[in-house]
């Protein structure tokens, strides 16, 4: 499959060119407006009479093509196949989502899905963030209010599109703050296209990351803006999209520790005010009050150690508070100043534990077999940062640069942000989500500070340019010696210098440059969106040679051929990866699925399938299984087929029944994993290996290759002759991709004595087999 | 355990045999072995003890690094076992060195070290008695794991711990914590904001550039390709990484972003307009030389890659 679709990439990027281009190269066109909306507003300013109304016409038009440019590159997969949910674990969502709109949310919350883990059941309503579902619920149900007739699955399959434009939109409120609305123009555009993100945020992909970036980017904002303004009105808000946070997606542990983070270091720099004190203090309270009402988080905010850095920070801010009044009363300074050096020491090392043991606790799980399994859970290379953030990724230490030289309270927090996130993509590959955002608004401080100071045109200006300053704002900044506008004023004084010398030419390259390499950038995100991130992977698609297309529809037609020819309570068994579609697609009930909560129930599973045929038929009458179902490409090449994931469930056996399924039996004595003649007996006989290849040797491929010829491990098969004692094939799809078995029933028991009385006169002319036999017989008679 | 049905000369000879083994290991965890030793306690029969051997060469002269890794690993299984509390006259770790003992390597036909091999009590080892280096690896956990296997002796192990962590943080702490001593009445340079700009650069760079991965995953520093000797620095697949190759790109991300920053400083500094025309173009020249040679080390990773710049 990989190699079909690598042979065919110049036929399939031109199509992907041709949808995807007109956004992709009206951005680096954007961008560049913003940045000269920032910077070069002097010609706009000298022929206009109102450059604050052309300018907020601008932004606001500028913003709008970033949303739109985010939303469609993310519909590769819904022109390219159909409006369908992807992957695995959104098909859960999706299912649980139908149910909350069918059922109503409190039977939601009270759900007891007893189609997964069988025997066992799970609680779903407990056990799930619910932001997701009531989400596209409530967009579904309001649609509906207003006479718009969509299916749920529509509203599910566009939600991370409509979500990835409002993210675009709080990423540019943020950098404004931080920075000025040209960066903040920048970053909207960066973030709407960027790989990083929209890895996770495809039209299809409904998953919880897709609307958890948006609330992560938003609670920022706020929270930089109660910090600014120290306005509880501001913390509230932060605190409501805090909980909307906390509703979505397991990573508010980021939020919750990074914001105390920064008040520590707002501490330790002594930049401690009221309005750090009223913002930290409000959110806190407000917020931790807020989280525990999601039932799947409970009590956890007050009882586990990540959240301890936030509690322990609370506490420093009051005592510090309360030392700040004592000391307008108090004269004995050095006593304050030993006090305080030791309160903050004291934090200091609860913080640092706090650190080691998260980073503890990550790299233990690395070792886990079930969890190391999981690819996303790899450290990162460098190679995977360059292909999630192109160019970003070189050029946002320039801005983290700039924002540490220039620093003040909220510059603080975007270095802060940079700094832990950075780590943490670093050592999982799967967080680069969280990294994505702050790379594209740092990046585009970079880009916008070089474009500002060179864009500009050469003739004196008659005024420095109004900023985006409000009347609110100017307010403020009378009383800070850092805001930005000050800061902008001392830029224009300096650029006014610098524009008589570096002259006209060298500064249309750098510019030329600059935008070259931002188109490179778009040019980039569209291929990688187009080639690596829209791919529904339950639907298929292959190239022929004159670039025509198949399309591979096996799984749906097996899950279709589940649900419609099968017993309602019928329990069909598979490999994790497929229990969610099982239940989405199928509505049948599954052993395990990717809800990876029972590694004991899942190694069972792989002891099945890794035992032989009798072994593995004891297990599977124990557990009541009706059905089973694998995955196996070996007829198109498909390379993410249950054999190549085979050793994976050797593995997780292995480590909960290690007297019966040991990983060395199934290799070769070199040391190899071979499908063919020379691989190992126990591989050869082991259920998944019987259940893929039954019949493919009766298959002759090609007319170069040898009937039973593998095409994804490249091999002629070793065990031609497979028959079946307590199976038998129920269905296998149009490329073989999906092989559905049935479990026999046990065999009816014949009558012992008459069974006796025919064998026993054979025994003179019988062969040795059946000796043996009548000697069992004999053995049972006594 | 299964005795031998001896007669008391030979069983005289064993428990000689073993008083001498137990002698030996609890002078040294991993008894050395030389030729006749070898035959004498460990191929001979009159025995009741099984024995792992680790046929090894250390000598410097030898060259063999993975044999030094080998054997630290194996003495750190031996030291559990001879101090733990199940520890008995029933398991004994020897070693065979190369240039004591080639004479064993030749009776056994081994042509490689080091090899691990279990001696049981009774009969001769067999397939499985041989440890799969290749395939599992040598950290004593596993070497355990087999050990349990092949004899049924549970051996948990116990690694020294590892303070080396704990002193260096130490030592840094005092260090910063003596130089902000000593400097108590200037502590102007907390505030120097080019050093902790400098210090949060460090960190981004060594994780972007994958140092974590190395860390993790403890990648080889370059690959020498065996057949003609050239070295080569880039990984072919993008799945992995060589340490050098991080170094590489380490330098790259940081050429570009200094080049980003000296474009941003030649329009707002102050001064000579001949010298801030030659910072922005070297600026201007670091960013899109060097991108354009990572956008090449990328492409020749990435295989169907179709964009580059300036450079193929």
């Amino acid at each position: 499959m990989a190699e079909h679709h690598a042979a065919s990439d110049g036929k399939h990027k031109a199509s992907a060119n041709a949808g995807g281009s007109v956004h992709g190269n009206s951005r680096p066109g954007a961008a560049g407006g913003g940045g000269g909306g920032g910077g070069g507003k002097g010609g706009l300013s000298g022929g206009l009479t109102q450059p604050a109304g052309w300018q907020s016409l601008l932004s606001f038009s500028i913003l709008f093509l970033a949303c739109l440019a985010g939303f469609s590159s993310r519909l590769f997969a819904v022109i390219r196949f159909e409006s369908i949910i992807h992957e695995f674990d959104p098909w859960f969502n999706y299912r649980s989502t139908h149910h909350l709109t069918t059922n109503g949310f409190f039977e939601f919350l009270n759900w007891f899905d007893e189609r997964a883990w069988y025997p066992l059941g799970r609680i779903v309503g407990g056990t799930v963030y619910p932001g997701l579902m009531v989400t596209a619920g409530l967009i579904h149900y309001v649609l509906n209010l207003l006479h718009i007739t969509v299916h749920i699955r529509d509203v599910c399959v566009f939600l991370a599109p409509v979500f990835s434009g409002l993210t675009a939109i709080s990423t540019f409120l943020l950098t404004r703050e931080l920075w000025n609305q040209g960066a903040g123009l920048l970053a909207a555009c960066f973030i709407a296209i960027v790989p990083g993100y929209i890895s996770r945020s495809v039209a299809g992909s409904f998953d919880n990351e897709g609307i958890a970036i948006f609330a992560l980017q938003f609670t920022y904002y706020l929270w930089v803006k109660s910090v600014k303004t120290g306005s509880v009105f501001w913390t509230i808000g932060c605190c409501l999209s805090y909980f909307y946070m906390v509703s979505a997606w397991g990573g508010y542990v980021f939020i919750i520790n990074l914001i105390p983070l920064h008040v520590f270091v707002l501490l330790l720099m002594q930049r401690y005010s009221r309005r750090v004190y009223i913002a930290y203090s409000t959110f806190y309270i407000v917020g931790l009050i807020l989280s525990m009402q999601i039932p799947f988080v409970g009590f956890q905010p007050i009882r586990t150690s990540e959240h301890m850095a936030a509690a322990g920070v609370f506490a420093l801010l009051q005592a510090y508070a309360f030392l700040q009044y004592l000391k307008d009363r108090l004269t004995r300074q050095e006593f304050q100043t030993l006090f305080f050096l030791g309160v903050s020491l004291a934090a200091g090392v609860v913080f640092l534990t706090v650190i080691y043991l998260t980073y503890t606790g990550i790299y233990a799980k690395i070792h886990i077999p079930i969890i190391a399994s999981v690819s996303e859970h790899q450290p990162t290379t460098w190679v995977s940062f360059f292909f999630d953030l192109h160019i970003l990724v070189c050029t946002f230490p320039a801005g983290l640069w700039f924002c540490i030289k220039n620093i003040n309270d909220e510059r603080v927090f975007v270095a802060l942000y940079a700094i832990s996130a950075v780590y943490f993509a670093g050592v999982m590959v799967r967080l680069m989500l969280t990294l994505t955002p702050v790379v594209c608004m740092l990046s585009a401080v970079a880009f916008s500070s070089v474009f500002e100071h060179y864009m500009g045109d050469d003739t004196k200006r008659e005024k420095p340019p109004a900023e985006d300053s409000s009347d609110e704002d100017d307010k403020r900044n009378s009383g800070n010696l850092y805001d930005k506008a000050g800061k902008v004023r001392k830029h224009v004084s300096e650029q006014e210098k610098a524009e008589e010398g570096l002259g006209p030419n060298v500064k249309s390259i750098v510019t030329m440059l600059m935008l070259m390499l931002l188109m490179m950038f778009a040019v980039h995100c569209t291929w990688v969106t187009s080639n690596a991130y829209s791919s529904p992977s339950v639907v298929l698609a292959s190239y022929n040679h004159d670039g025509t297309r198949n399309i591979l529809d096996d799984f749906r037609e097996a899950y279709y051929w589940l649900r419609q020819n099968t017993d309602e309570h019928a329990r069909v068994m598979s490999w994790w990866d497929y229990g969610y579609q099982i239940a989405g697609m199928a509505n049948r009930t599954t052993l395990v699925d990717n809800n990876t909560w029972n590694n004991s129930h899942i190694a069972l599973v792989g002891k099945a399938m890794s035992s032989n045929e009798s072994a593995a038929y004891q297990i599977m009458r124990s557990l009541d299984v009706d059905y089973v179902l694998i995955i196996f490409g070996g007829v198109i090449g498909y390379s993410g087929d249950d054999i190549n994931k085979f050793l994976w469930m050797v593995r997780i056996a292995e480590g909960e029944h290690p007297k019966d399924i040991r990983e060395s039996d199934y290799f070769t004595p070199q040391g190899e994993f071979r499908v063919d003649k020379a691989g190992s007996p126990t591989l050869l006989n082991c259920l998944m290996y019987k259940m893929s290849y039954y019949r493919f040797g009766e298959m002759q491929l090609d007319f170069r290759t040898p009937p039973g010829f593998d095409r994804t491990r490249n091999a002629e098969i070793g065990n031609k002759d497979i028959k079946f004692k307590h199976l038998e094939e129920a269905f296998t799809s149009e490329h073989w991709l999906v092989r559905i078995y049935k479990v026999k029933n046990l065999d009816n028991r014949e009558p012992l004595d008459h069974k006796l009385r025919s064998v026993v006169p054979k025994q003179k002319y019988t062969s040795k087999k059946v000796a043996g036999h009548i000697l069992f017989c004999c053995f049972n008679q006594k | 355990m299964p005795l031998y049905p001896v007669e008391s000369e030979g069983n005289n000879l064993l428990s000689e045999k073993v008083d001498q083994m137990m002698e030996w290991s609890s002078r040294r965890s991993v008894v050395r072995m030389n030729g006749d030793k070898f035959r004498r306690f460990v191929k001979a029969p009159p025995r009741n003890y099984s024995v792992i051997v680790m046929f090894t060469a250390l000598q410097p002269q030898r060259q063999c690094s993975v044999c030094r890794q080998a054997n630290e690993e194996y003495q750190v299984l031996a030291n559990s076992w001879r101090y733990s509390s199940a520890f008995s006259n029933k398991l004994f770790f020897t070693v065979v060195d190369y240039d004591e003992g080639a004479d064993v390597f030749q009776q056994l036909n081994m042509n490689s070290a080091p090899t691990f091999m279990h001696f049981p009590a009774k009969g001769k080892p067999k397939r499985a008695d041989t440890f799969d280096l290749q395939r599992i690896g040598f950290a004593s956990e596993q070497l355990a794991k087999w050990i349990a296997d092949r004899t049924d002796v549970q051996i948990r192990v116990f690694r020294p711990p590892n303070y080396s962590g704990t002193i260096a943080l130490a030592l840094l702490v005092s260090l910063v914590g003596g130089l902000l001593y000593l400097r108590r009445n200037n502590l102007e340079f907390i505030y120097n904001k080019t050093g902790w700009a400098m210090a949060a650069l460090c960190v981004v760079f060594a994780m972007t550039s994958g140092q974590m991965w190395n860390h993790i995953r403890g990648p080889p520093y370059a690959h020498k390709n065996p057949q003609n000797g050239q070295v080569s620095y880039i990984h072919g697949s993008s799945q992995a990484q060589f340490v050098a190759e991080s170094h590489i790109i380490l330098l790259l991300n940081a050429a570009i972003t200094m080049g980003m920053v000296l474009l941003n400083e030649a329009a707002t500094s102050k001064g000579d307009v001949g010298k801030r025309r030659i910072i922005c173009l070297v600026g201007l020249g670091l960013v899109v030389f060097f991108f354009s040679f990572l956008l090449s080390i990328f492409r020749s990773k990435y295989h169907g890659y179709p964009y580059s710049f300036l450079i193929k």
